[in-house]
C-alpha cells in the first residue's frame, strides 16, 4: 500500500478514527503496554540517562560531517563488495529498487520491516510493475493483506484485533481446510509462519532496511525479534538496503550506545532478538547469503534539515517510545497522522519531509504534555519543534482565519493584564453558573470539546483572584505557614 | 551533477559553515582512528567482573527464554546433544556446518548432515564466537564452518559456546572480533529464540526463526 496523504484531513480522520470500536479495541488492549516495559527496562541501567546524552552528543557530531561519514561509508561498502545508489528522492529510490529487480530476474521480493520502503511506496511500485511484495515482518504480512499502511513504526499491526486477523487468514489462505481450527494465538502464529516459510525460498530479491549504517566498516545493521529481515537478507540472491542518509554513526562502539538504547526505549527488551551486521555480499566460500548487495542511500528532504531548526530530529532511531508515550497518539492510532510516520516523530517530521502545508494540522495536535521529550532516547526536543512548526504556520498565514482572529483578540486582551484578570474572572463566574453538578455539557465557542466530552466548571473564581485574597492549598505536615500576598490583585502598576 | 552529488553538496553547504575542510576531514579521521574506544558510558552491566560473568550470561540468557546446560569438554558435546534431542522428542538428526571443531567430534548415534539450512531443518548446531554477558547475547559469524541460514531456519537451534569466549559487554565483543581478523558478511547477535506480538499484542516464541534455543557452555 502507497500511503497517500491525507494529514491534510487530518481533523476528518480523527472523528472515523474515534469512531472506528475495532482500533478503539485495539488501542484499549494495548494502552500502557509499552510504557511499563520501557520505564522497568530503563530503571534496570542507572547509567541511561547518561547513555542518552552521550548518544545525542554522538549524533550530533556526526550530523555535523555527515557529508564525510557517508563518504567514508560509501568507500567501505565498495571495499566490501557492495554498491551504493544514491537517491535524492522516493521516485529515485523507486526507479532504483525496481532496476535493480529487473537485472536479478525477480517476479518476488521478500521484505523485511523498513519505513524507508513505506516512504517510497515500493510495493505498489514493484505491484504496478509486475512484480510481487511479500511482506514477512507478521504485522507487515497482516496488514499487507488488509491492503492498509502501518499505524506504528515498530508494531505496524498494533491497530489490528485478533478477530480481524482470523478473518484475515482465512480469506488469504484459501489453500488451507476451511473448517480448520484458528482459535488459539499459536495456531495463527504457525499458520502465518508456515506460509511464509514456503515464501522465503521463492524470492529472487531481499528488501530490508536499516537501523544503523556504519562507516568504520561498511557494515548495515537490522534488528529485529522475528528473524524474518534475516530469511529475507540471506536467502534470495540478492540483498537491497534501504537507508536514509542520517542512519549512520562512526564505529562499533557508537552502535552499542545506540543499541543500549534502542530496545529499552522501544518495547523495554535489553536487546532485540536479532541484531544483525551485514557487509558486502557473501564471501567465496560462503554456502549461503545473498551474492549481490546494494545499498539505496535516500535523501527525500533530509539534507535541506541538515543544519536548520530541525536537525535534531534526524537524530531519530525510530524506536516509537514517543508514540507510545503520546496521550494522543493513544487515543487515535496511527493513521489519523495520515502519512508514514505518526505519533509526535511524525508531527516534526512529516511537515519536514513533505511540507507544512499538507500537514499543518500534525504539530498542533498535542497536547504537549511533554511525555515524547521526557522518553526519546535521543533526547530530540520534540514539543519544541512541533512549536516552532506552528509558528511557522502562523508566520505563513496557513492557519485558518478564525483561529488567527480569536489568536489576535487573545493578544489583545493577554497584553492588558487588568482587562484580562477581569475578563477570565468573569468568565469563571459565568461559566459556574452555567455548570449543572460541577460539568459542562455544552461551551460556547467549544463545541469541538463538549461533543465528546464535558467540561469541568470552573470552581467559581480564578486562580489570581483567589491567590491575591490570601488563599493558600491546604498546609502540610510540618509545613511553614504560607506568606502573605504582597501584591493585591490590581494594585500593581 | 549526480544524485550523489548534489546530496553531499547540499549537506557540505549546510554544515561546513565556514569550517575548514581538511580539519574536519582530519576529526573525521582522527574519530576512526580511536575506533575500540568507547566514550559513552557503559553500563555497570556490561563491566561485570570475571568471575560473575558465567551466571550473568546464564541469567539473561533464561530471562529470554532460552535454555543453558554445560559441557564438560568439546568431546562430550555430542552425548549432550544426544540427549537434549531426546529429551525434546525430537529425531537423533542434526543439521551443521563444516566448523573444525565439530567434524573432529565422534557423532555415531546421531545423523549429522552438513550444509545451509533448507526448508524444514528441525535441529541444528551453530557455534558462536562470543558470548556477550551483559544482554545474554550469542555472536555467531556467517561462513562455510557456519552457514548464517541455520540460526535462521532451525526449529530447534543449539549453539555450542567456549566458556572462555564470554565476554563482559558489547564493547569488548567489537574488540575481539577486530581482533580475530575475521571478515564475515554477517555478524549476527543472537539474544534469545525468534518472538513476535504482532498478533493481539501477546508476545508468541517462534515467529519465524527458532522456537526455541539451546546453549552448550563448554567449560574446557
Amino acid at each position: 500500500m502507497t500511503h497517500l496523504q491525507t494529514s491534510d484531513r487530518f481533523a476528518q480522520n480523527v472523528r472515523e478514527a474515534l469512531a472506528d470500536a475495532n482500533l478503539q479495541a485495539a488501542l484499549r488492549g494495548a494502552r500502557g503496554n509499552f510504557i511499563a516495559k520501557r520505564a522497568k527496562a530503563a530503571a534496570l541501567v542507572p547509567e541511561f540517562d547518561a547513555i542518552r546524552d552521550a548518544a545525542r552528543d554522538m549524533k550530533n557530531a556526526t550530523l555535523a560531517d555527515l557529508d564525510l561519514w557517508l563518504e567514508h561509508y560509501e568507500r567501505k561498502v565498495t571495499e566490501a563488495g557492495g554498491v551504493v545508489h544514491w537517491a535524492e528522492s522516493a521516485e529515485d529510490a523507486r526507479a532504483i529498487v525496481l532496476d535493480i529487480c529487473r537485472k536479478a530476474g525477480a517476479r518476488t521480493v521478500n521484505k523485511g520491516k523498513t519505513m524507508i520502503s513505506e516512504e517510497c511506496g515500493i510495493n505498489d511500485w514493484l505491484e504496478r510493475n509486475g512484480i510481487r511484495p511479500v511482506e514477512t515482518d507478521l504485522g507487515e504480512y497482516i496488514i499487507q493483506l488488509r491492503g492498509e499502511t502501518p499505524s506504528h513504526i515498530i508494531a505496524p499491526a498494533v491497530h489490528v484485533t485478533v478477530p480481524q486477523v482470523r478473518e484475515e487468514f482465512r480469506k488469504a489462505h484459501a489453500d488451507l481446510p476451511p473448517d480448520r481450527d484458528l482459535e488459539g494465538l499459536d495456531t495463527l502464529l504457525t499458520e502465518a509462519r508456515r506460509v511464509l516459510r514456503r515464501k522465503y525460498f521463492e524470492a529472487e530479491v531481499g528488501i530490508t532496511g536499516a537501523n544503523m549504517l556504519i562507516a568504520e566498516t561498511g557494515q548495515s545493521v537490522i534488528v529485529t525479534n522475528e528473524g524474518n529481515g534475516d530469511l529475507s537478507q540471506s536467502l534470495p540472491r540478492v540483498h537491497i538496503v534501504l537507508a536514509s542518509i542520517e542512519k549512520v554513526v562512526p564505529t562499533l562502539e557508537d552502535a552499542s550506545t545506540v543499541l543500549r538504547l534502542l530496545a529499552r526505549s522501544a518495547t523495554g527488551q535489553e536487546m532485540s532478538v536479532y541484531t544483525t551486521f551485514s557487509s558486502g555480499p557473501r564471501r567465496r566460500d560462503d554456502p549461503d547469503g545473498p551474492e549481490e548487495y546494494h545499498v539505496v542511500l535516500l535523501d527525500n528532504g533530509r539534507s535541506n534539515m541538515v543544519g536548520g531548526p530541525f536537525q535534531d530530529m534526524l537524530r531519530c532511531i525510530r524506536c516509537g517510545a514517543c508514540m507510545n508515550h503520546c496521550p494522543v497518539y493513544q487515543t487515535i492510532g496511527g493513521h489519523a497522522y495520515g502519512w508514514v510516520y505518526p505519533g509526535p516523530m511524525g508531527a516534526v517530521l512529516t511537515p519536514a519531509l513533505t511540507g507544512i502545508e499538507k500537514s499543518r494540522d500534525l504539530p498542533n495536535a498535542s497536547t504537549f504534555c511533554g511525555r515524547c521529550e521526557e522518553v526519546c532516547p535521543m533526547r530530540i526536543p520534540l514539543p519544541g519543534m512541533m512549536r516552532h512548526w506552528r509558528a511557522q504556520e502562523f508566520e505563513r498565514r496557513l492557519t485558518p482565519g478564525a483561529v488567527r482572529w480569536g489568536l489576535g483578540a487573545w493578544t489583545w486582551l493577554a497584553e492588558r493584564p487588568r482587562l484580562y484578570r477581569a475578563a477570565t474572572r468573569a468568565a469563571a463566574l459565568a461559566l459556574r453558573a452555567m455548570a449543572r453538578g460541577g460539568r459542562l455539557r455544552r461551551l460556547p465557542l467549544g463545541r469541538g470539546w463538549t461533543a465528546h466530552r464535558d467540561f469541568p466548571a470552573p470552581e467559581g473564581d480564578t486562580f489570581m483572584a483567589r491567590y491575591a485574597r490570601g488563599e493558600r492549598p491546604p498546609a502540610r505536615q510540618a509545613a511553614a505557614p504560607p506568606p502573605r500576598a504582597q501584591a493585591q490583585d490590581g494594585a500593581r502598576p | 551533477m549526480s544524485a550523489r552529488d548534489r546530496i553531499l553538496s547540499r549537506i557540505r553547504r549546510a554544515t561546513a559553515q565556514g569550517r575548514d575542510e581538511a580539519e574536519r576531514r582530519e576529526a573525521v579521521r582522527a574519530r576512526l582512528a580511536a575506533a575500540g574506544r568507547q566514550t559513552a558510558p557503559t553500563p555497570a552491566g556490561a563491566r561485570t567482573p570475571p568471575e560473575a560473568r558465567l551466571a550473568q550470561f546464564e541469567d539473561k540468557l533464561r530471562a529470554v527464554d532460552a535454555t543453558v546446560s554445560h559441557v564438560p569438554r568439546l568431546a562430550d558435546l555430542p552425548a549432550a546433544l544426544a540427549h537434549e534431542l531426546r529429551a525434546r522428542n525430537l529425531p537423533p538428526s542434526l543439521r551443521m556446518g563444516e566448523e573444525p571443531a565439530f567434524a573432529a567430534l565422534d557423532w555415531t548415534g546421531l545423523e549429522v548432515s552438513r550444509g545451509p539450512g533448507r526448508l524444514e531443518e528441525p535441529a541444528a548446531l551453530s557455534r558462536a564466537w562470543f558470548g556477550v554477558a551483559e544482554t545474554g547475547t550469542l555472536a555467531l559469524l556467517s561462513g562455510p564452518d557456519n552457514p548464517v541460514t541455520l540460526t535462521f531456519l532451525a526449529e530447534t537451534h543449539f549453539v555450542a559456546l567456549r566458556r572462555a569466549d564470554i565476554l563482559p559487554g558489547l564493547d569488548e565483543l567489537w574488540a575481539a572480533l577486530r581482533a580475530s581478523g575475521r571478515d564475515a558478511r554477517t555478524v549476527n547477535l543472537v539474544t534469545g529464540p525468534s518472538r513476535s506480538a504482532d498478533i493481539g499484542q501477546v508476545l508468541q516464541l517462534g515467529a519465524h526463526g527458532p522456537v526455541a534455543l539451546h546453549v552448550f557452555v563448554i567449560d574446557d
